[in-house]
């Protein structure tokens, strides 16, 4: 299956990558590649393999307590890009 | 003989008799890493200065009398992509250029307790995307083998300052076989666990479903040292974690005979592809094995040709999610270049901040995700992995272990594959269904090709048969004399 | 042309478990920016979700009081979008296969009965504040993110903003009955995005639908729905065509504005979580969740108004409230339903409004309010005497006997002392034995000296009938 260049603007723009980069056209190429290999799956007959839930294991939970060991200054603050008023700054969003 | 030559074992009796301090050891790997690391290039961060303090609290605690852990003072390095509270952890990423975690991996809470000595971060493909090391945004890694060839990927660092004496062990992840083909390149052991026996909690994820941590060593058993430190169930943190029948005690259980057991060798895994001197270093193992009374004999496993797709995509759509969050607001690269624009700077961020691989794996993740191709791939994916894990489990019926290449060829040039993705991701043939069926499998020197590049070859277990593979691969080690080797630098 | 609206729901209620829905971070309201945070709820690279057993017991919870199946299979699915506010730019939620599903909920419009069915209920995690105040820019809070939430998807089943109200508040008053949210509004502990289409009266064919975001009270829906009902009815009737968009309304402006439309509707690439594993829920588990669920408020409605004879405002106010309904029906085992009831909604209630605090959180009890109830039942005390014990019900441990001999409160019944007050205060009113003479109604008069000079505690029907007695003779 062909991935459109307008499709690929598409992905990009869902993945946030700018689709005006330099290697973008190399990357539609390859992904062209990867794809073709990806196709071959269709022929896998998978029979009644249906179920949408992997139950190899279930149940994996942490009981209803609090434990609070991080403060902002050390979770957040030191690898802030922009930290302002105690949290991480962003330009202003318009909602 | 340098105390840097010795095994971690080796050595972990001479700390115990007191007949070398931790200090003294750090000092002398220290030592190799300055005289080779240079040419080797297999760090990115070096931690010396913390490494003695750990080293000289270790002798106190020693001196004072206190019982300590076999790992205690042993010197370890660290993938890049391990989260080290303190110690700048960047994935060899712009995006985490100066990231530094508030938090230990539950790996190093594991190796802290143990009294281990962290020598620093090792180099690594860009978010562990990549086999030969050359995605590393801060620099290639060369193979001590031969330094203009690649040490593998993506944990090629870790195996590369393995096989350069620098340190006796390492850690490294493995999604697709990011542990295996660098100890294959580098001529060392490296295991990949069965999925959920150490915990990722910490581990930077590239593919949540496929990724786990593992031990690089020079021999099997300071794998298994090393194995046994770090693997438990970490119900806290790690909800795909399980609680292991070997838990702690496989070093302590080895056993190096293999009189009746079952080896299989799949055939498609020894086809067209795999070059001549490998196939038949990897053959002449499984003579080593018959000779040593276990029974060898050919195997079938023909969906290993389905097993690249659906690698390629349930790890591209999980990295695709994965990899969201470094988008520029909370932690690691921000443009400069966004001014007001909340979109501008994900994107911008995101684009100077990833390499081309990356986002070529974004991009694949992302569009077998997006609506209208999520049945066709994603969940045509997971069905043809139950069908591959099957198929393991009933050829499990037949054979103890599973005698494998890892890649199709020894070592190549830096800069010799990185321009055809393709190519590069075919090298992953023999070692991603591993990873899909969630086995464990280990790695080891089998010999070494005309060039004198390291040759491995690769045991792959059921699930929890980690005991069985290390035993196996102790076997043919004292066999085959193939262990401890440093490359001559 | 005369037009129907048809409204679907998504609601979102917190759940008030202590901890995060994927950490162990607290869920507390209103703690200083980023103080409840950890690698996890931040999306630190590396961090994994593990998931709080009490969110899953909750959502179930829920589930089986408002009928829905419990898949007792289920998973946790990402979402991925971009945003500040979440900072692993994906939310775990529930994509295919939500916890519970094919529900139907039960509520009343004007005293008739109707019904909206829930297409499923799912859990998730909430995300964090946006502050615009602070600086120039925006500043993120984290301390939401992780906090559990429910959501629950109707159908679109309703078809005017009063329904859309009274189905919401019968979505409060189960989760409160359920103890599983606090409700708190004004915290957001509720909120919910709507949708709402119109078609010609009378026609099967639903139209274009406009979602509604930034809905923050249940009257503030009202009048956004109310508003994009008269807007769409307009466009069609203008011959215009309604677009499918969202569209975020303005409870200050009352007014809707377009937010997003159709053309760049999300593509939010669910799929299961890998870090996550499948949820089973035992049918044990199950059978414990569904012991846990009280008497729910419609059933309690409807008996209140079929057995206990109240009115529709009665029964509404006491099946809203689960503590009140609660003391009602343990009272009700015991003395008349009407006369506890009467208690319960004058002072008890009043008691309550003025302290500000809530049933649970004092000293009163059904067995108290029984014991209230015959104690002027028997004549022990008066009714006026009631008003005065009662205070102390509610702050202290004593049996209400205990404090209305505490205050000296007892209703004298003794017919031998009650005789004696009588004719004292006859032989000391001879005006008003003259008027009686005189043909006047003087008992009232003679009533009121009677208790007075028994300082309030005769008991006034035997007063009464002793005047009588009494006044005869003379």
């Amino acid at each position: 299956m062909a991935i459109a260049r307008k499709e690929i603007e598409h992905i990009a723009s869902l993945a946030r990558l700018d689709s005006s980069d330099g290697i973008f056209d190399r990357l539609a190429e390859d992904m062209q590649g990867i794809v073709g290999m990806v196709d071959k799956l269709a022929e896998l007959d998978l029979g009644d393999i249906t179920d949408v839930i992997d139950t190899e294991r279930k149940n994996a939970f942490h009981e209803d307590e609090v434990i609070q060991r991080y403060s902002p200054d050390v979770l957040i603050e030191p690898n802030a890009p922009d930290f302002q008023a105690g949290g991480v700054a962003v330009p202003r969003v318009v909602e | 003989m340098g105390l840097y030559e010795k095994t971690a074992a080796e050595l972990s009796a001479l700390l115990e008799s007191k007949q070398i301090s931790a200090v003294e050891l750090a000092q002398d790997v220290f030592a190799r890493t300055a005289a080779v690391e240079d040419r080797v290039q297999g760090y990115v961060t070096r931690t010396e200065q913390q490494a003695l303090a750990q080293a000289q609290a270790i002798d106190e605690r020693r001196a004072a009398g206190e019982a300590l852990p076999a790992l205690a003072g042993i010197p370890i390095a660290i993938k890049d992509n391990i989260c080290t509270k303190g110690t700048l952890t960047t994935c060899a990423s712009k995006m985490l250029y100066d990231f530094v975690p508030p938090y230990h991996a539950t790996v190093m809470e594991k190796l802290d307790a143990q009294g281990a000595v962290i020598t620093g971060k090792a180099n690594m493909d860009e978010f562990a995307m990549g086999s030969s090391c050359e995605n590393s945004a801060m620099h290639p890694t060369h193979n001590p083998h031969d330094l203009t060839r690649v040490p593998g990927g993506s944990s090629g660092g870790s195996a590369a300052v393995v096989a350069a004496g620098e340190v006796p062990l390492a850690l490294g992840s493995d999604t697709g076989g990011s542990i295996r083909q660098p100890a294959s390149f580098c001529g060392v052991v490296g295991l990949k666990p069965t999925y959920g026996a150490v915990s990722r909690y910490g581990l930077i994820a590239f593919a949540s479903s496929l990724d786990q941590i593992g031990p690089f060593a020079r021999t099997v058993e300071d794998a298994a040292l090393l194995l046994d430190a770090i693997t438990g169930h970490d119900p806290l943190h790690d909800s795909t974690s399980v609680k292991t029948p070997f838990e702690g005690s496989v070093r302590a259980n080895l056993n190096a005979d293999v009189k009746g057991l079952k080896i299989g060798l799949p055939k498609e895994y020894f086809g067209a592809g795999i070059s001549d001197e490998v196939r038949e270093r990897v053959l002449a193992a499984a003579e080593t094995y018959r000779g040593l009374g276990a029974e060898v004999f050919e195997i079938s496993l023909p969906l290993v040709e389905y097993a690249l797709p659906v690698y390629y995509i349930l790890s591209s759509a999980e990295a695709s999610s994965n990899l969201a969050r470094f988008d520029g607001v909370k932690y690691g690269y921000r443009t400069p270049h966004a001014g007001d624009d909340l979109i501008a700077l994900y994107t911008k961020s995101r684009s100077e901040g990833f390499g081309a691989e990356v986002q070529r794996r974004i991009m694949l993740g992302t569009y077998v995700l997006s609506s209208g191709y999520y049945d066709a791939y994603y969940k045509k994916a997971r069905a043809a992995q139950r069908k591959i894990r099957a198929e393991f489990a009933s050829a499990f019926e037949k054979c103890d272990v599973i005698l494998t290449p890892v890649a199709p060829t020894t070592a190549y040039g830096l800069g010799a594959k990185t321009a055809d993705p393709l190519e590069m991701y075919a090298g992953d043939i023999c070692t991603v269904s591993v990873n899909i069926a969630g086995l464990p499998a280990l790695v080891q020197p089998c010999g070494f090709d005309g060039a004198q590049l390291p040759i491995g070859m690769q045991l792959i277990g059921p699930r929890f048969g980690e005991q069985r593979l290390m035993n196996a691969g102790l076997a043919f080690e004292q066999a085959s004399g193939l262990r401890n080797i440093i490359a001559a630098l | 042309m005369k037009y129907q609206p048809v409204i679907g729901l998504e609601v979102h209620a917190e759940l008030s478990t202590k901890s995060k829905i994927y950490c162990s971070c607290s869920t507390a309201f209103g703690a200083p920016i980023n103080s409840h945070t950890c690698p996890v709820c931040t999306g630190m690279p590396g961090a994994l979700p593990v998931l709080n057993r009490q969110v899953v017991h909750y959502a179930a919870k829920m589930g089986r009081a408002t009928g829905c199946t419990v898949n007792q299979l289920c998973k946790a699915d990402r979402k991925n979008y971009f945003y500040p506010d979440l900072p692993k730019a994906y939310q775990i939620s529930q994509f295919d296969v939500p916890i519970c599903e094919n529900g139907e909920v039960f509520f009343y419009v004007d005293g008739e009965k109707k019904s909206c069915r829930l297409e499923r209920i799912h859990f998730e995690e909430d995300a964090g504040k946006l502050l615009h105040d602070e600086i120039d820019g925006t500043v993120v809070d984290f301390n939401r993110c992780g906090v559990p939430l429910i959501e629950m998807v109707t159908r679109p089943d309703l078809h005017s903003s009063a329904e859309a109200k009274e189905f919401l508040e019968m979505i409060k008053t189960t989760l409160s009955y359920l103890d599983i949210c606090d409700c708190k509004m004004e915290e957001g502990s509720i909120r919910c995005d709507v949708n709402v289409s119109v078609r010609p009266e009378g026609t099967e064919e639903l139209g274009t639908r406009v979602e509604m975001k930034n809905i923050n009270t249940f009257s503030g829906a009202v009048r956004a729905i109310d508003y994009e009902v008269a807007r769409q009815i307009e466009v069609l009737e203008n011959g215009g065509e309604i677009q499918q968009e969202t569209r975020r309304w303005d409870d200050v402006k009352l007014k809707n504005t377009v937010m997003r439309t159709k053309e760049d509707a999300q593509d939010y690439r669910y799929f299961p979580d890998p870090d996550l594993i499948a949820v089973e829920i035992s049918d044990e588990w199950l059978r414990q969740i569904e012991s846990e669920i009280p008497e729910l408020p419609l059933s309690r409605y409807e008996r209140y108004l079929n057995e206990y004879g109240m009115t529709a405002m009665e029964a509404r106010l006491l099946s809203d409230s689960f503590a009140k309904a609660e003391l009602l029906d343990k009272a009700a085992a015991h003395v008349k339903p009407k006369a506890a009831a009467n208690w319960i909604l004058s002072d008890v209630s009043k008691y309550l409004n003025d302290k500000g605090v809530e049933l649970p959180d004092t000293k009163f009890s059904a067995e108290k309010l029984v014991e209230l109830v015959q104690l002027i039942e028997a004549g022990k005390i008066s009714g006026n005497a009631g008003k005065k014990v009662l205070p102390s019900m509610f702050e202290t441990d004593e049996t209400v006997a205990a404090i209305v001999a505490r205050m000296g409160l007892e209703q004298v019944s003794d017919e031998g002392a009650i005789l004696a007050i009588v004719q004292d205060v006859i032989a000391k009113n001879e005006k008003a034995v003259a008027d009686f003479k005189a043909g006047k109604n003087v008992t009232g008069f003679l009533v009121g000296q009677c208790m007075k000079a028994s300082k309030g505690q005769g008991n006034p029907q035997i007063i009464n009938k002793l005047i009588a007695q009494e006044l005869a003779k003379c």
